[in-house]
């Protein structure tokens, strides 16, 4: 009784699931927090499909853009997201925006490609530290739960710390490029039914990766 | 013919046991009803989604806030998601009581968890049906290897079971059709381990049921076609489910009838017979009750609610339930523990891929505590594990944003190999399920109340767990090996077992060696309620060749007038 099985290992040997799971589903893990916030209008959709399309922009394989990552990127939030974190992607709009006018004189929508590139990698430090921070955190909530679980405190709360808004922009960027049909046959060798299985097949820097239905 | 509501065979559930049972009664020519507590899924026809993309998928597989909200049990581990999500049963309707947590995942509907189940399939070995007896733990099996040995026989050449022939004791082979391949990193580490090791360890495919050659007696079924979406149902019929195999079989008799939304509440107990008269449903949908009557009754319902049927019988003669006079029934629950192990990279294969989803991985029989080895806990595990390059949800570190990232991610990343162990669990009396005495189900019925725990002897044994794997695959050459103990409750490994134990002696044990109610003699419950212990391999192959085993006995009882 379990493809838990198969999904654990593929877990466990891949990390190949990171993304699709424990990412996005770290996202879903306070059950008291989510339901949704206001909708997200065209224009916002608009904005994060260019910050996905500058995360995987269009080359011989299609973009992000085309992927209609924009518009996944709502759905998720909306519907997956803890409210903390629902709250803090919505604040990155508007901090992407600052750091953009900040380094170009102007919002993020206005900027050519190559700002565009520029501001999003100009955010990286400021999200390995905060991501690291966030591990910590967490680390400490596990440790403080054993013990209120030790003495008996059934009272004992955890704390939340949200995931940086840039983290589940990448994260949501490619976890819906991938998953999509413009991703999926575009960018990778998508075999639906392979009909056999070869386990020894050779194999030169370049080729593409294999992907399934599911 | 039977009328509509008396027939030779009542069987509880249509599951993995219920669906054997069925196909065996009706195959030696009982006129049978199945009776199956949730809705009906056709075979083929109702696998909504066996070929839908994962674009089709709002969130694309995953689960939402709602979903964490409406499945307070489920919600605990991978199978609350979008895929399949109408598979496994309602928390809503179906609460239960939890004294100490334990992850019940269930599937109400035709063909049961067969649909979902892992297709894992390995014998128990006469190492396991003597494990009780030799350690002087709970009691023995009233049963051995060798009386189970034509069962095996009998069901691996209906299901259909691939693997390879290994030759050892602790894990005798079955009857197999063509091994599917272990891929070239695989046989690397195989055989590394083989050799450190001295053959004392070994790695080897998976053992599923799933058709990889010519099965003649079921035409329906196909050859897997490595898509990897057994999960939703198989429109090829290539693993084996209660609809791709043993109900076309039954039905073919002309002796089945199915009925859906059955909700059995109690077995209809004869006081002066001493013996069951059938069983007494709600109708899911009206809440309407009837009877339904026949010689003789298989309870395959799952461990835990064919010991909560018995547990809802006879109660006016036995406050605890038809089977309770040992004070064994609802004790002795077990599941199996895992979630420990490790995982490494692999250096030197980057020339080297695979091609197709194969739906099973390695595994690594037990080797613990065999021949004259002691280690500081009984028994033993098995890991289940694979080999493979990463996907596209791999970190590149050195690359953050832009066509790079794409592109990279777009291939194929590096190997890595990694396993989790599975491990078995003793069986404790004061391990038990009880009718709880407040919390009722939609239809007003009262619900389990779990007072089950791992106790020391798996969590001894998980040191070994851990450790073992990280050295084997340190010796295969893995670099970067992490070891991991994510811990787990009862109930995850969805291995429930033990709750209406067999045995020698009727003052110990619910069920005698053919699988009867020593209390009620034309009651069988073959499902896994009836282990006496656990052993560390996936159980549903034993169910099957004791639900065949059990079908048998029972149509030769009833005619030479036993039961």
């Amino acid at each position: 009784m379990d493809r838990r099985e198969l999904l654990k290992m593929v877990a466990a040997a891949t990390g190949g699931v990171v993304i699709g799971g424990e990412f996005f589903l770290a996202g879903c893990k306070n059950p008291e927090a989510g339901t949704t916030g206001k909708d997200f209008t065209d224009s916002d959709i608009a904005f994060f499909d260019e910050v996905a399309e500058t995360i995987f922009p269009k080359t011989s394989t299609p973009g992000a853009k085309e992927a209609k990552v924009g518009q996944f990127m709502t759905v998720m939030v909306n519907d997956c997201y803890t409210k903390e974190n629902q709250k803090a992607f919505r604040e990155g709009q508007a901090a992407i925006n600052a750091a953009c006018k900040k380094m170009h004189g102007h919002d993020f929508m206005k900027a050519a490609p190559e700002h565009k590139k520029a501001v999003l990698v100009s955010l990286d430090p400021e999200v390995k530290e905060h991501q690291a921070k966030r591990k910590e955190f967490i680390k400490e909530q596990d440790d403080l739960e054993k013990k209120a679980q030790a003495n008996g405190d059934t009272d004992f709360k955890r704390k939340t710390m949200p995931d940086h808004y840039f983290t589940m922009m990448k994260q949501l960027t490619i976890l819906g490029y991938f998953t999509s049909k413009e991703g999926r046959t575009g960018a990778t060798r998508y075999e639906p039914v392979p009909g056999k299985y070869i386990g020894d097949l050779d194999y030169k820097k370049g080729d593409k990766v294999f992907t399934n239905l599911n | 013919m039977a009328d509509n509501n008396t027939f030779d065979a009542i069987v509880v559930g249509s599951g993995i046991s219920g669906g054997w049972a069925a196909k065996e009664l009706t195959e030696r020519g009982l006129n049978t009803i199945m009776l199956e507590r949730g809705f009906d899924i056709k075979h083929g026809k109702d696998y909504e989604a066996t070929n839908r993309p994962v674009w089709e998928y709002p969130h694309r597989g995953g689960k939402t806030q709602q979903m964490i909200a409406d499945y307070p049990h489920l919600k605990r581990d991978y199978p609350l998601n979008e895929r399949n999500l109408h598979y496994w049963a309602s928390d809503k309707d179906n609460p239960y009581a939890e004294t100490k947590r334990f992850d019940w995942f269930r599937g109400y509907h035709v063909g049961g968890r067969s649909l979902m189940w892992g297709r894992q399939s390995y014998r128990w070995s006469e190492i396991d049906f003597k494990a009780n007896e030799k350690d002087g733990i709970a009691i023995p099996w009233p049963i051995s290897y060798k009386d189970i040995e034509p069962w095996y026989t009998h069901v691996e050449k209906f299901a259909g079971i691939q693997g390879s022939y290994e030759n050892l004791p602790q894990l005798p082979d079955s009857h197999f059709l063509p091994a599917m391949e272990l891929n070239v990193v695989e046989k690397d580490v195989a055989a590394k381990i083989k050799a450190h090791y001295n053959n004392k360890r070994t790695l080897i495919i998976g053992r599923t049921a799933h058709v990889t050659g010519p099965l003649g007696h079921s035409p329906q079924r196909t050859n897997c076609q490595y898509r990897d979406m057994c999960w939703n149902g198989c429109p090829f019929g290539a693993y084996f489910s209660t609809q791709s195999s043993t109900l076309p079989a039954a039905m073919a008799t002309g002796k089945l009838t199915l009925g859906i939304n059955s909700i059995v509440k109690e077995i209809i107990y004869d006081k002066d017979t001493k013996m069951a008269k059938g069983v007494r449903i709600i109708d899911a949908e009206t809440n309407q009750t009837k009877d339904y009557f026949s010689k003789i009754v298989f309870l395959c319902a799952s461990a835990l609610n064919s010991a909560w049927i018995l547990m809802n019988s006879a109660t006016d003669i036995w406050p605890d339930g038809l089977g309770s006079s040992s004070g064994e029934l609802g004790h002795n629950v077990m599941d199996h523990h895992f979630r420990v192990g490790a995982s490494g990279e692999v250096e030197g294969y980057e020339d080297k891929y695979y091609f197709g989803h194969r739906p099973t991985g390695f595994y690594i029989p037990r080797f613990r505590n065999l021949g004259d080895e002691k280690r500081d806990y009984l028994r033993g595990f098995g890991y289940q594990g694979s080999a493979s390059r990463n996907g596209w949800g791999r970190e590149v570190a050195e690359l953050s944003i832009g066509a790079e990232l794409k592109d990279a991610l777009s291939e194929p990343g590096g190997w890595r190999v990694g396993a989790t162990a599975f491990g078995e669990t003793l069986p404790h009396h004061d391990n038990k399920i009880t009718l709880d005495k407040d919390m009722k189900d939609k239809w007003g019925l009262p619900v389990l109340n779990f007072d089950v725990e791992f106790k020391e002897n798996e969590k001894k044994m998980r040191v070994d767990m851990k450790a073992d794997m990280k050295e084997m695959l340190e010796i295969a050459g893995a670099k970067n090996v992490r070891d991991y103990d994510n811990d787990n409750a009862p109930g995850m490994g969805i291995h429930e077992m033990g709750p209406a134990r067999m045995g020698r002696d009727a003052k110990t044990s619910v069920l005698n060696s053919n699988n009867q109610v020593w209390d009620c003699k034309n009651v069988f419950v073959t499902d896994g309620a009836c282990m006496v212990s656990a052993a560390c391999v996936n159980p549903s192959l034993t169910y099957m060749a004791l639900t065949a085993r059990a079908a048998a006995f029972a149509v030769e009882e009833l005619k030479k007038m036993n039961v």
